[in-house]
C-alpha cells in the first residue's frame, strides 16, 4: 500500500508523458490528459505492458498483471489521463485494486 | 547516393543483426521509402515474383494496402520487400554479423545470406503454403495473448481449448497461440476473462508452428528437395532453438521443423544479446518486430528513418 502524494502524482504523470513522447515519437508538448492513446498516438497494448513494468520496478509493486487486466476490462482506458489515474490506483492498491469494485 | 548519416556511421557490423518478418498487416508505414534505390529495385523483385509465381502481384500498391487478405500474396510481397532492403543495405557495407527470420521470414534470411536465390525463396514460400494448406482439414488460425503467463495460458488451454498450442513467446507475458479456429476463439475469450491485457485474432488460416502441421512439413520437404541450398555467407540464427545454421543440411532441417515446431523470439533475442549482438535492423515493411523487442533490455532496433531520413525531414 502506497499513499499517493502530490509528488507521486506529478512523478507518474511525468513518466507517462515522457514515455509516450519517446515511444510514439511525438513532441511532449502535444500530449495532454485528453490525448487518445490509440487514436491520437497510435499506441498499443505492449506499451501499456511496458509502462506497468516501469512502475512495478519504480515502486516495488507486487501485483499480478492479470489483476490489472481484470480491472481494465471493467474500466477501459483510452486516454492518457485515464491511464495515469489507473497507474495511481495500481500503485496505491496493488492486488487489492479489484476490491475497489466491491 | 548519400549514405553519410551519423547514425549509419554508428552502426557496428560486428554487433548488428538483420531480422526478417513473415507478414505484415499494413503496408502504409513503408519504412524503406526513404532508402535510396528502394523503389526501383522493389519493382524489379516484384516483377520477378509476378513472372515466377503470380501475375496479379504486379498490381500491388502500398497505399491501397491490397492483398492483405491473401496470405500467400502477402508473404510474397513481404519477401520481395525484405530482399530488396537487405540487398541494398549490404551494397553499402551494412553487413550484419547474423541474420534471423521470424517464422516464415526465414526465406528472406536465406536469400540475404546467399543461401538461396530469390526464385528459390519464392518457390519455398509457395511450397510451404500449399503443402500446409492441403494437409489441413477444417478451419484453423492463430492468436496473440498479452498479459498472462505461459502457465496461465496452458491452464486455460487444458480447460477450454484442448489441441491449441503456445507456438511463440514474443516477450515475457506476450504469447502466440495456434490451433483450430474454434479453439483459438474459446481460448482468447477465456484469456480476456482471466485478465489478459490484450487478445487478438491473427488473420491467418494456417496454425503456423503447431504440431498439426507435421504432415504438411514432410510434404514441403519432398516438394523442395530439388532447390539448391548453399552454405550461408554469414550466420543464420534458428528461432526454434537459437542454434546457428551454418550448413545446407542444418538449414534444410530447420526449414522442415520451422513449420511445425514452436519458436521462441524472446529467447533468441536474449541469446543474441549474450553473444554481443545488440543492434538490429528490421528488414521488412513494418516495425512490429522492433516493438516486440522492447522487453529485451540492452538491445536497440534502428528505425530505417534514423539512417535514411526522408527528404522532408532533412530539408
Amino acid at each position: 500500500m502506497v499513499t499517493i502524494t502530490e509528488d507521486i502524482r506529478k512523478e507518474v504523470k511525468d513518466i507517462v508523458y515522457r514515455f509516450f513522447a519517446e515511444e510514439c515519437e511525438v513532441d511532449i508538448a502535444r500530449i495532454h490528459d485528453q490525448t487518445g492513446i490509440i487514436n491520437d498516438l497510435d499506441g498499443d497494448s505492449l506499451m501499456f505492458l511496458e509502462l506497468i513494468e516501469i512502475f512495478k520496478k519504480k515502486y516495488s509493486l507486487d501485483i499480478e498483471l492479470k489483476v490489472i487486466g481484470k480491472y481494465a476490462v471493467k474500466h477501459p482506458v483510452t486516454t492518457i489521463g485515464q491511464l495515469i489515474d489507473m497507474q495511481l490506483l495500481i500503485i496505491e492498491h496493488g492486488n487489492a485494486i479489484l476490491e475497489l469494485d466491491k | 547516393m548519400n549514405w553519410t548519416n551519423s547514425c549509419l556511421q554508428r552502426l557496428s557490423n560486428d554487433r548488428l543483426a538483420f531480422i526478417f518478418p513473415a507478414f505484415t498487416s499494413d503496408y502504409t508505414d513503408h519504412p524503406a521509402q526513404s532508402v535510396p534505390g528502394f523503389g526501383e529495385r522493389f519493382e524489379n523483385f516484384l516483377q520477378t515474383a509476378a513472372g515466377l509465381e503470380d501475375i496479379e502481384l504486379l498490381s500491388f500498391d502500398f497505399h491501397s494496402n491490397n492483398f492483405l487478405d491473401d496470405e500467400l500474396k502477402t508473404q510474397f510481397i513481404t519477401y520481395a520487400y525484405s530482399c530488396t532492403l537487405s540487398s541494398l543495405l549490404r551494397e553499402v557495407k551494412i553487413n550484419p554479423s547474423i541474420s534471423a527470420g521470424y517464422s516464415m521470414g526465414i526465406y528472406a534470411a536465406l536469400f540475404d545470406t546467399g543461401s538461396v536465390t530469390f526464385g528459390g525463396g519464392l518457390e519455398m514460400i509457395r511450397s510451404a503454403y500449399r503443402s500446409l494448406r492441403s494437409s489441413l482439414d477444417g478451419s484453423y488460425g492463430m492468436g496473440t495473448i498479452i498479459g498472462l503467463s505461459d502457465r496461465d495460458i496452458n491452464q486455460l488451454i487444458d480447460k477450454v481449448a484442448p489441441g491449441v498450442q503456445i507456438t511463440n513467446r514474443n516477450a515475457a507475458f506476450s504469447y502466440v497461440v495456434s490451433g483450430s479456429r474454434e479453439g483459438i476463439s474459446c481460448l482468447l475469450n477465456a484469456a480476456k476473462e482471466e485478465g489478459a491485457l490484450h487478445i487478438r485474432n491473427l488473420q491467418v488460416s494456417i496454425p503456423y508452428h503447431s504440431v498439426l502441421l507435421k504432415y504438411g512439413a514432410e510434404e514441403f520437404t519432398r516438394r523442395t528437395k530439388h532447390i539448391e541450398i548453399k552454405t550461408p555467407e554469414t550466420r543464420i540464427l534458428s528461432l526454434i532453438d537459437s542454434s546457428i545454421l551454418s550448413t545446407p543440411e542444418l538449414i534444410r532441417d530447420e526449414l522442415y521443423r520451422n513449420l511445425f515446431r514452436p519458436m521462441n523470439w524472446f529467447t533468441a533475442m536474449e541469446t543474441l544479446m549474450k553473444t554481443g549482438i545488440t543492434e538490429f535492423l528490421e528488414c521488412g515493411p513494418s516495425t512490429a518486430l522492433a516493438k516486440n523487442a522492447r522487453f529485451t533490455e540492452g538491445i536497440r532496433f534502428y528505425p530505417l528513418t534514423s539512417i535514411f531520413p526522408s527528404p522532408s525531414a532533412t530539408s
